[in-house]
């Protein structure tokens, strides 16, 4: 993407009398008028309460909302020029608006906001959701403050999660992660982190960011560069994730987003923690809540999963191994309460698309779109063995299942580069 | 009577000899073509092999989607299919080039329209060939899509825009051989014109109670009526 | 030179904050007099100052510096007789320099034989004079003062046995104004001096004159009509005469010193100072544009006073606790700076000797509305000793040169009344008035020209301010305006170089001259001005259409 689009003349002008800041606070908005303003809100507070002194900007990129979403952001500033203010801060906050080129991308938005920090020197920039409207004034402290005072390069949120909300990153994403990249980062797909400058100039070389893996998902993309850069990279405590409610139909653009981006830089390339048996090198701090109930309706998963494995054959036995998709054919014969994705064929069937995926045996995207109905039967299996558990057994369950992830390394590097 | 035989004899045989003295001098020729024909041939099939090895050509075409189609119809890879045909037309174009030397007449204005045709055949050949494949790649992504959204009968779907594919690629081959032009059009129409009518009917008629289900799951929602729905509030991230 | 007859002479004035045992001494006791002052008094016309503002000379134990008065109608033997004082005076008018002296209403010592005879028994006729109590329970609820000494206003009198008043030290009680005697002396004691040909009184801590039970204390309406009392008296008995206030209060609770133009003429800016040291620190114009939005206009006759130091602490009563600390870690690490609720420093010393902070606090100083006041010494940029108690530091000898006790004084260096900053950056080898007038490009003579270029446009003495917003929160820019006269400033409040633009489409057509350079600037037109400022840079220019 040209330099010369990504910061208008305009945006360029208010980043030069912004100036030099501590602080960047990037919000990437599209039509988010109901919940932004909220969000800012709360930003704000954290920044008047834990960080009085130091000089911050909040910076948006918007997609071209038309529900005034970027005039609200706007008047989250603190000026001298805003007589009706109330709120005593030392400094002058600035808070700027740009709506970057093309229509709304989070590569475009992400870029923009790591093209600005850059240019402000920044010492850290954070970037949090507009829809976040559980975010508390001290996730911004807790965010921010190992960057700043202890030198990591890159904090990801762990969340107060409900046991079966996310059930994708638990059986997924975050055994992958750790077993392939020896970093157990819980939302590998963040709403909200923070990172160092010494990252943002890093990041900024990337080439994803002009890749179709860039532009859909590159939260995933910024965490395993940073990973692969060697960098410093921690997690923070925050609160009760805000549960955006999601049609099924979108679970697709989720997988595109996160487990399509995952195997894009796997087979970019694949990190040395794939072949060594390097233990995880981060705390864990996870705290499973039961917060309000979710409802579920498993017997569709299931429906879905036989359905997909039946239709789908022509296209599982140009990805899967022949014994890997007999075994999952015989699964799918089950009936609904003998049916079981145990670990072992979830970890199976997962490498074997991360190996398909790699060596393009398919179109990519069909790949990531056959996965559907399988994680839909790995769900299905993850509710009916949790059903009655607590956070704690949940916990046990994810757990044994990354062991299980990481005891299949040999396997996923003996298929990786064998021909068909 | 037995010296009139005799001499006719002599006399035909002559003839005979004399044609054959005329014909095998080109026969020969004809022959030392072919075979120069092959070696050069054979000579831009090999460097066409290392031209596409070099740049990686079975790649590009595994991402296309190609290698998949090939292996299914038991064919070799990309490279090597691409070298055989321009050995094969190379050195059929040299045998032709003999052929024509032989002076049989009437085979010239064969041979001249033989070459004539070869342009067109090459874009028949070339428009199924890519038929092929958007067939194959649309028709997969259609039934994942299907499948993923829940559609009832997603093979069907998957097998009818296959099929679509195929009769436009064939017909605009056709077309472009210029094989029996209007009847392929025609049957083309009334194929196409059959299934459109055919779905329009199931849709509107048969299958208004699907049309319906797809149409509010694709345009309202907001509505949440159906209990299914309702009870599912999973997010995956 | 003759001093003007404007009867709003203090709005253009450029008053000059000395002490007159510090400035020079004439007879060789180690102590600076009036003689003294007298012979300095071209040094100061020639600065270009227009009005001199005397600390205390008044007899006095000096155990607060002077103001624990003794004798109110006396000269401190320390510093001369009447008659110098009077020479003195006469001296300053021939100069065309008024002269302003410090009246400390409020308390006196307990040496002053007032207080003598109010203490020595209950019936004693001047009892009533001071405010007296058989519990120190009462006016419970006021704020105390001097945080580090006192921990009462009442103080234990052994003598009467009864509580005495006294919102400063203990040694200093307050005198009660709810007598009509009391009032009637202090009058006849400022008439006495305006008799004398003095110009103007500071009139020290007047928000204290009254007590109620229920209240703070301070800013009562008795106190307000107390002073309107005698504003009366000397618009009457003396016109032209000023009366300035020393009131360190929140901007909203200044208004009623002004009243209707009926009471005070000047008062003191409080708040805004040790806003304008914070907005150079933060590099943001914020708390600078703030203090000023909150300023209530106040009456045509009257005027703030600005300064940027004086002799007490830089205080910082009159900001957040979130301010105060933060004006602690960035200007006073060392816990020995700090005291009562200010910082006990000098302007070069909290500016880091940085020249062009210097440069541009006078700057600012020189162009916000109203009265500059400079402090003696601040001029050459002396530095201070913290190692003094109290506030002493701020109050070293003035240094002339070079030489011997760095030209102050004759006397034994051991015994002069303060020991001489003597360090190799701010001592009077390298700090001194000799050495900077012979060179150009010292801030003696920078001071000298920003003070011409002041007096030379009256519009930055009595002009309106109008803010300029402009996006870069790093400069602050504000208008002057006077009639058809008007002047631009434009202030880089960083350390670092700045582009700024600046919405001057009010002003269309106008060309800028710079006013020190009296170089032109381009044509303001359609577009936003872009100006670029070098750090702690600052630009004067005046618009006009020609």
């Amino acid at each position: 993407m040209a330099e010369e689009s990504i910061l208008a003349d305009d945006f360029l002008r208010e980043l030069i009398y912004t100036g030099e800041v501590d602080i960047v606070i990037g919000v990437p908005t599209f039509n988010d008028s109901k919940t932004v303003g909220q969000v800012l809100q709360a930003v704000r507070t954290g920044l008047l309460k834990y960080f009085p002194r130091q000089r911050a900007v909040i910076l948006n990129a918007d997609g071209g909302s038309r529900d005034g979403t970027q005039n609200l952001v706007r008047a989250a500033a603190i000026s001298d020029s805003q007589r009706a203010s109330d709120l005593h801060a030392l400094r002058t906050l600035h808070s700027i608006s740009t709506q970057y080129p093309g229509g709304p991308s989070s590569g475009n938005a992400l870029y923009t906001i790591v093209a600005a920090a850059e240019l402000l020197r920044a010492g850290v920039c954070a970037v949090v959701s507009p829809e976040s409207v559980t975010l508390q004034p001290e996730w911004v402290d807790r965010l921010l403050r190992p960057v700043l005072r202890n030198n990591v390069d890159l904090v990801t949120p762990v969340y107060c999660r409900h046991k079966f909300d996310g059930l994708l990153v638990r059986n997924l994403l975050y055994p992958v992660m750790r077993a392939l990249y020896c970093m157990p980062i819980r939302e590998p797909y963040p709403p909200e982190f923070a990172f160092s400058a010494k990252l943002t100039s890093y990041l900024r070389e990337q080439s994803f960011w002009s890749e179709e893996a860039g532009r859909v998902g590159p939260e995933m993309c910024l965490v395993v560069s940073a990973i692969t850069g060697g960098f410093n990279v921690g997690q923070a405590a925050l609160g009760p994730k805000c549960r955006v409610a999601r049609p099924p139909a979108d679970l697709v653009l989720a997988l595109r987003q996160t487990v399509g981006v995952l195997f894009w830089m796997l087979q970019k390339s694949l990190p040395q923690c794939a072949r060594a048996d390097g233990a995880p090198g981060l705390p864990e701090m996870i705290q499973n809540v039961s917060l309000d109930p979710i409802r579920v309706n498993r017997k569709r998963l299931h429906q879905m999963f036989v359905r997909g494995v039946s239709e789908l054959e022509p296209v599982l036995s140009s990805i899967l191994q022949p014994d890997t998709l007999v075994e999952l054919k015989q699964s799918a014969t089950m009936p609904e309460e003998k049916f079981r994705y145990s670990d072992e064929l979830w970890v199976k069937s997962v490498y074997e698309f991360a190996a398909a995926y790699h060596k393009s045996l398919i179109s990519r995207d069909h790949i990531v779109q056959a996965l559907a109905p399988l994680y839909r039967g790995r769900a299905y299996t993850f509710l009916v063995e949790n059903r009655d558990a607590d956070g704690e057994h949940v916990e046990q369950q994810v757990e044994s299942l990354c062991r299980a992830f990481e005891q299949g390394k040999p396997y996923l590097l003996q298929i990786w580069d064998a021909g068909r | 009577m037995w010296n009139r035989f005799l001499d006719q004899l002599s006399l035909a045989s002559h003839q005979i000899v004399g044609n054959i003295a005329q014909f095998v001098p080109r026969l020969l020729t004809m022959i030392v073509i072919v075979l120069i024909g092959w070696v050069i041939a054979y000579i831009l099939k090999v460097v066409l092999r290392s031209i596409l090895r070099f740049a990686k050509f079975d790649k590009l075409s595994q991402d296309a989607g190609a290698a998949q189609l090939l292996d299914r119809a038991a064919l070799p890879s990309s490279t090597e299919l691409m070298s055989r045909l321009v050995f094969w037309v190379a050195w059929i174009g040299f045998i032709l080039l003999g052929i024509s030397v032989l002076n049989i007449v009437g085979i010239q204005e064969h041979i001249a329209r033989f070459f004539g045709f070869l342009p067109e055949l090459f874009a028949a050949l070339f428009i199924f060939f890519f038929g092929m494949l958007a067939a194959s790649f649309f028709s997969r992504a259609a039934l994942l899509a299907s499948v993923n959204a829940d559609l009832p009968s997603p093979k069907l779907i998957s097998s009818t825009v296959r099929v679509l594919i195929i009769v436009l690629t064939i017909s605009m081959g056709l077309e472009e051989l210029g094989l029996a032009q209007n009847t392929v059009v025609a049957a083309f129409a009334i194929v196409f014109g059959a299934l459109m009518f055919g779905l329009a009917l199931a849709f509107g008629l048969g299958g208004k109670d699907l049309a319906r289900q797809f149409l509010e799951r694709r345009f309202s929602s907001h509505r949440r009526d159906k209990e299914e729905e309702r009870e599912d509030e999973l997010s995956p991230l | 030179m003759e001093l003007s007859h404007d009867a709003l002479w203090y709005k253009d004035a450029i008053i000059y904050q000395v002490h007159v045992r510090a400035f020079y001494d004439s007879t060789g006791d180690g102590i600076g007099d009036f003689r003294g002052l007298a012979q300095k008094l071209d040094y100061l016309q020639e600065l270009g100052i227009t009005a001199i503002w005397l600390m205390p000379f008044f007899p006095s134990p000096l155990r607060d510096d002077g103001y624990d008065i003794a004798d109110y109608r006396s000269i401190h033997p320390n510093y001369g007789t009447l008659e110098d004082f009077k020479t003195f005076l006469d001296a300053a008018h021939l100069r065309g320099i008024r002269v302003i002296a410090e009246m400390v209403l409020n308390h006196t010592s307990d040496q002053h034989p007032w207080f003598q005879e109010s203490r020595s028994s209950r019936d004693n006729p001047k009892r009533n004079w001071y405010v007296w109590s058989e519990t120190d329970t009462r006016y419970r609820g006021t704020r105390i003062i001097f945080t580090d000494t006192e921990l009462s206003n009442w103080a234990w009198d052994p003598v009467s046995k009864e509580y005495y008043w006294h919102r400063f030290f203990s040694h200093q009680p307050d005198l009660n104004y709810d007598n009509p005697e009391v009032r009637e002396e202090m009058w006849s004691v400022m008439r006495f001096w305006l008799e004398l040909g003095v110009d103007g009184f500071r009139l020290d801590a007047v928000p204290y004159l009254v007590e109620r039970e229920g209240t703070n204390c301070e800013n009562l309406p008795e106190t307000h009509a107390i002073i309107k009392e005698f504003r009366a008296r000397l618009d009457k008995e003396f016109p032209g005469r000023m009366l300035l206030a020393e009131a360190n209060q929140w901007p909203a609770d200044l208004g009623p010193y002004f009243a209707h133009g009926d009471e005070f003429h000047m008062a003191f800016h409080f708040p805004l100072m040790p806003r304008m040291f914070m907005g150079l620190k933060l590099e943001d114009r914020k708390p600078i544009t703030e203090i000023l939005q909150q300023t209530p206009p106040i009456p045509e006759t009257c005027q703030w006073c600005l300064f940027l130091r004086n002799h007490d602490e830089l205080t910082l009563e009159m900001v957040t606790d979130l301010e105060r600390d933060y004006m602690y870690d960035e200007y006073a690490k060392d816990k020995g700076m700090r005291i009562n609720v200010g910082i006990r420093r000098r302007l070069a010393p909290l500016l880091d000797n940085d020249r062009r902070r210097i440069e541009l606090m006078n700057g600012l100083l020189m162009s916000l509305p109203g009265t500059p006041i400079i402090y003696y010494g601040d001029e050459i940029g002396m530095g201070d000793n913290v190692n003094l108690g109290d506030r002493n530091g701020v109050r070293t000898p003035m240094q002339w040169d070079g030489g011997w006790n760095g030209g102050f004084s004759s006397a034994d260096p051991e015994s002069l009344y303060s020991p001489l900053m003597l360090n190799p950056v701010y001592g009077y080898q390298t700090v001194n008035v000799y050495a900077q007038k012979r060179f150009d490009h010292s801030l003696l003579s920078w001071m000298k020209r920003l003070i011409r270029v002041r007096k030379s446009a009256p519009v930055l003495a009595r002009g309106t301010l109008e803010f300029i917003y402009p996006a870069n929160h790093r400069v602050l820019a504000y208008t002057r305006k006077l009639g058809k006269d008007t002047i631009l400033t434009v202030n880089n409040l960083s350390s670092t170089a700045q582009a700024v633009e600046l919405d001057l489409k009010a002003y269309k057509g106008n060309i800028l001259v710079e006013m020190f350079g009296r170089n032109i600037f381009p044509r303001i037109g359609d577009l936003p001005y872009l100006l670029t400022l070098g750090p702690y840079q600052f630009y004067w220019f005046r618009l006009r259409r020609i």
